[in-house]
């Protein structure tokens, strides 16, 4: 079975500082694999486990995000592909076109993994794109892959319901996080996952962008937070009366 | 928080130009691992409602004991800096997890650098792995440290030595499934590897400690206890020399520990300073709170730089005995301070929240452990003195 | 003829919200709403304009692909200025896929929508809601518009016209839908929320919580170890980035640390106070009052403190 596996290397929002202006530092801000990424990562090596086969990884970034490729090896993909391109000035869609033409050309895919969103953007856009660009059917918001020959059967977690569907292979499909729980990489797959292949791609090259503007990002500032930092102290009775008291002059209540 | 920083890694890039990509990226997993899976449970290791078996071997797995070990024995075959700043990282993601860890590698290290081929054959490989757990049993109830004077005795007898004696406050102890034993023979103290279960060793009732609890500290009692003579460690008579060589790297990365402890501490700390208001500001606008964050923060970097002076040292094959002694005299009084302070910071928080004194009681143990501070400035000065001859 | 904003969801309560959002990108646009239906008209939808009917698709059988398909025919044919749907799970997968199809831009979970007349811009979080960026696209467009972020529009649709597009087959098959369990709780309607986190010890010991819950008339939620990792309550109480955004009146945080994740879903609640044992815990940041102490002392407290006010 020939998996791959969608991942970005994302602006690490805990770390993210905000500039004096209030816009937020993204030059050089840390960044890591997108953190639901881990679990599509998993889906595909617990596909691999049970089927065969080779995990394809495939990135769209600068050379910074390097690592997170890298750390897709660690836990245990088989080779890497890193499509080129300056991600803060492109959109889900550009996104989502260079990366279906660096998996056309690495052949087949049986089974297409992505997250159900960036940790840092979060559009969750991507992922059918993808599928919508292959061609191949598309099911979203997995929390249980089955895979029996061609034939699989997703249950996709809708926000109060769970559906069954059945799709054949090839599909595309976005995993939500309770999936599963992702592998950390032990020390020695660290190590070794330099020495796996990582084919680099100009995304310019393998899909030019045209005339198309897509969405753009005019500003960013940060979100005011004007909670009151009130600490209330004394024992619990206390605690709890004072606590009471001020939700009751705030109006909220009930 | 994130436990590997941007300072640990500028640090790694200053040491290792070359390829200090590759150690962040081990230092940062291990980091992130211990940041997810260990630092959570460190309230209930030293409260004694998590053991310490799962999370130590969850980190065996990960690698951790690997790091500083030939790749012919299994190991990752990185330089002695990379290990000691993952003891640190370990030191702030739980110290007692970090102690147990230290002592066990220390011991690895003796067998890689003191043990038969054969020896090293049937213990390092395990112990890096974590297959078989290290204890390390060279003090004694009467004479401490002094392994000159150790009333431990083996007496060799038809192809095997017989041990009598005991060893004191000895970390693992109980737990192990290998120890090195230092005894006298009649050609001076000796080094063994003992493997239990053994008829004539015995371990004492579980310590109770001041910190440090997550860890299990014993009496281990030998009586007549049977060592097979192929587990004698490189010569009779030299093991003083051994448990010399063996705690000055371990020297090194006590220091490390206590730079780990004391980061959290201060970390906790500042974070409190910027919040508490007193007097209608936050208490980190006092000058006297910003004493202790800058005299902290400076006492931190300080014994960093040390320990990693003393690994880059030992990396290039150099003598490194006092800078290791050095490290540990300053990281583990500077720890001392930085943990009390972070009390006093806190206030009555401070005094009353276990979170935040546990870090001074586990910090206290290790001017005392592995080598006294009184002792190790003999050495350093006794260094000092000979030089200037 | 003026230019057409389009409006579907496969919500209809969703649809009523998203119809408010249409009007703000119409008025900027001269524009008209249009609200789409496929396969068959859903009465209950409101919204300025008039009604769109894309006949070919049976309207039970609306899956996001045949959503998608179905709008994108329509489309190229009416050439809408933009198509915008809710972002809700299945509405991000329409919308994306729609885009796709027409190679054009999305927008995704924004609000604060306008029109300068050549495209449309709108506001989103990112990087877990620390920072607000303000997007643009040019018309043609399509736009997930965030849920809950504008009141459902009143008006009856005018005229209908109605569009074949033929039929539209789907390539996977549905075949399940169950209602995720113990529901019941609609967090985004709630204007109290008590919250409960890995404070908590054990699953029976949410029965405080709840209680609570129940005292204060307001709704039990969760951060999201308890219902992803353990599973002690169904997903839809889960409040965070991946799970329901909620802003009530008072959300009152149990033994919840606060990471940004969390954050996200529950920052524009008007009235945050918290209980944490950790003095340091995030969320004390996110907080207008805390209380630094046990779960298991302080909520009987406040129990007893309620009932004696009553």
């Amino acid at each position: 079975m020939k998996i791959a596996v969608c991942v970005k290397h994302a602006v690490d929002e805990a770390e993210l500082k905000i500039g004096p202006g209030g816009s937020p530092l993204l030059a050089g801000a840390a960044g890591k694999m997108s953190t639901f990424d881990k679990n599509a990562v998993e889906e595909g090596l617990r596909l691999k486990a049970a089927h065969q086969g080779e995990v394809v990884v495939f990135m769209v970034g600068g050379t910074e995000s390097k690592k997170t490729l890298k750390e897709a090896l660690a836990m245990g993909a088989d080779r890497g592909v890193l499509v080129t391109a300056d991600t803060v000035a492109i959109d889900a869609l550009r996104t989502a076109t260079m990366l279906a033409a660096a998996m056309k050309r690495s052949g087949r895919f049986d089974v297409v993994i992505c997250s159900e969103g960036a940790s840092d953007t979060y559009t969750g856009q991507v992922p059918p794109m993808v599928g919508e660009l292959l061609g191949i059917p598309y099911v979203g918001y997995a929390r249980k892959i089955e895979i029996d020959g061609k034939a699989a059967k997703i249950e996709r977690s809708l926000e109060d319901s769970v559906e069954s569907v059945e799709a054949a292979v090839p599909f595309a499909t976005s995993v939500v996080s309770e999936i599963n729980d992702p592998r950390y990489p032990t020390l020695i797959q660290i190590m070794q996952a330099s020495k796996k292949p990582v084919e680099e791609l100009n995304g310019e090259e393998i899909a030019p962008a045209g005339s198309r503007r897509g969405v753009e990002v005019l500003s960013m500032s940060s979100q005011p937070t004007a909670r009151k930092h009130v600490m209330i102290d004394g024992s619990p009775d206390e605690a709890a009366a004072k606590l009471l008291d001020a939700l009751s002059k705030e109006g909220v209540l009930k | 928080m994130t436990i590997f920083t941007a300072e640990h890694r500028q640090l790694m890039q200053m040491l290792h130009p070359g390829r200090h990509q590759e150690y962040s990226d081990v230092l940062t997993s291990l980091g992130s691992f211990m940041e997810k899976e260990l630092l959570p449970l460190s309230p209930k290791l030293d409260s004694g409602d998590e053991p310490i078996d799962r999370p130590r071997s969850a980190l065996f797995a990960q690698g951790m004991s690997l790091i500083p070990f030939p790749a012919q024995y299994g190991g990752l075959g990185l330089p002695f800096s990379v290990y000691a700043m993952a003891v640190e990282l370990l030191g702030t993601a739980d110290a007692s997890v970090a102690l147990s860890v230290e002592i066990h590698n220390a011991v690895a290290e003796g067998v890689l650098r003191f043990g038969s081929e054969p020896q090293r054959e049937r213990y390092l490989g395990p112990m890096i792995t974590g297959r078989r757990l290290a204890s390390f049993a060279l003090t004694e109830p009467a004479s401490g440290s002094d392994a000159g004077n150790m009333a431990t005795t083996a007496e060799k007898r038809a192809g095997e030595y017989v041990v009598n004696g005991s060893k004191m406050f000895i970390t693992n102890a109980g737990e192990a499934n290998v120890y090195l034993v230092f005894a006298k023979t009649s050609k001076g103290p000796s080094c063994f590897l003992l493997e239990p279960p053994s008829a004539g060793l015995k371990f004492g009732a579980e310590l109770k400690k001041l910190g440090m609890r997550g860890s299990k500290t014993r009496e281990v009692i030998f009586s007549d206890c049977r060592i097979p003579e192929e587990n004698l460690v490189g010569e009779e008579g030299k093991g003083a020399d051994y448990a010399k060589a063996i705690l000055h790297g371990a020297r090194i990365v006590v220091a490390a520990l206590n730079v780990g402890i004391s980061q959290l501490a201060y970390d906790k700390a500042l974070a409190y300073a910027r919040q508490r208001h007193a007097f209608g500001r936050t208490i980190s606008d006092f000058q006297l709170v910003r004493e202790k964050i800058a005299d902290t923060k400076t006492g931190i970097n300080a014994g960093r730089l040390l320990y990693l002076y003393a690994s880059r040292i030992k990396e290039l094959g150099g003598d490194y005995s006092s800078e290791a002694s050095q490290a540990k005299v300053f990281a583990t009084e500077m720890s001392l301070k930085a943990c009390d302070d972070a009390i006093q910071i806190h206030g009555g928080y401070g005094y009353t929240t276990e979170d935040i004194h546990r870090h001074w009681r586990d910090a206290r143990l290790l001017t005392i452990g592995e080598g006294t501070s009184e002792v190790l400035r003999m050495l350093i000065s006794r260094r000092e003195l000979a030089r200037a001859q | 003829m003026s230019g057409q904003v389009w409006v579907y969801s496969e919500s209809e309560p969703v649809a009523n919200e998203v119809a408010t959002a249409a009007a703000a990108v119409a008025q900027g646009a001269s524009a008209e709403v249009r609200m789409v239906d496929i396969g068959s008209v859903r009465p209950a939808t409101r919204g300025s304009g008039g009604r769109l009917l894309l006949k070919g698709p049976a309207g039970h059988e609306v899956s996001p692909a045949v959503a998608a398909e179905a709008l994108a025919r329509a489309a190229k044919d009416l050439a809408p200025l933009a198509v915008l749907l809710g972002a809700t799970r299945d509405g991000r997968e329409v919308a994306s896929r729609l885009a796709a199809k027409l190679g054009i831009g999305c927008m995704a979970e924004v609000a604060g929508l306008a029109s300068d007349g050549q495209g449309m811009t709108g506001e989103r979080n990112v990087f877990a809601g620390k920072v607000v960026a303000k997007v643009r696209c040019q018309f043609p467009a399509v736009a997930t518009v965030k849920v809950g972020a504008y009141p459902k529009a009143a008006a009856q649709p005018g005229e209908s016209q109605e569009k074949d597009v033929g039929p539209v087959s789907d390539q996977t098959k549905t075949v399940g839908r169950e209602k995720k369990p113990a529901g019941a709780v609609d967090l985004r309607s709630a204007k109290v929320i008590v919250s409960a986190g890995r404070g908590v010890k054990k699953k029976e010991d949410l029965a405080i919580l709840a209680e609570l819950a129940t005292a204060m008339r307001g709704a039990l939620g969760c951060s999201r170890p308890l219902s992803a990792d353990l599973g002690w309550l169904p997903e839809e109480h889960h409040i965070g980035l991946t799970g329901v955004t909620v802003k009530p009146d008072l959300y009152l945080a149990v033994g919840i640390s606060g990471q940004l994740q969390h954050v996200a879903g529950m920052k524009d609640s008007k009235v945050v106070a918290s209980i944490n044992t950790d003095k340091d815990a995030p969320i004390f940041q996110a907080s207008d009052y805390g209380i630094v102490g046990d779960l298991y002392q302080v909520i009987p407290a406040l129990e007893r403190a309620l009932a004696a006010r009553r």
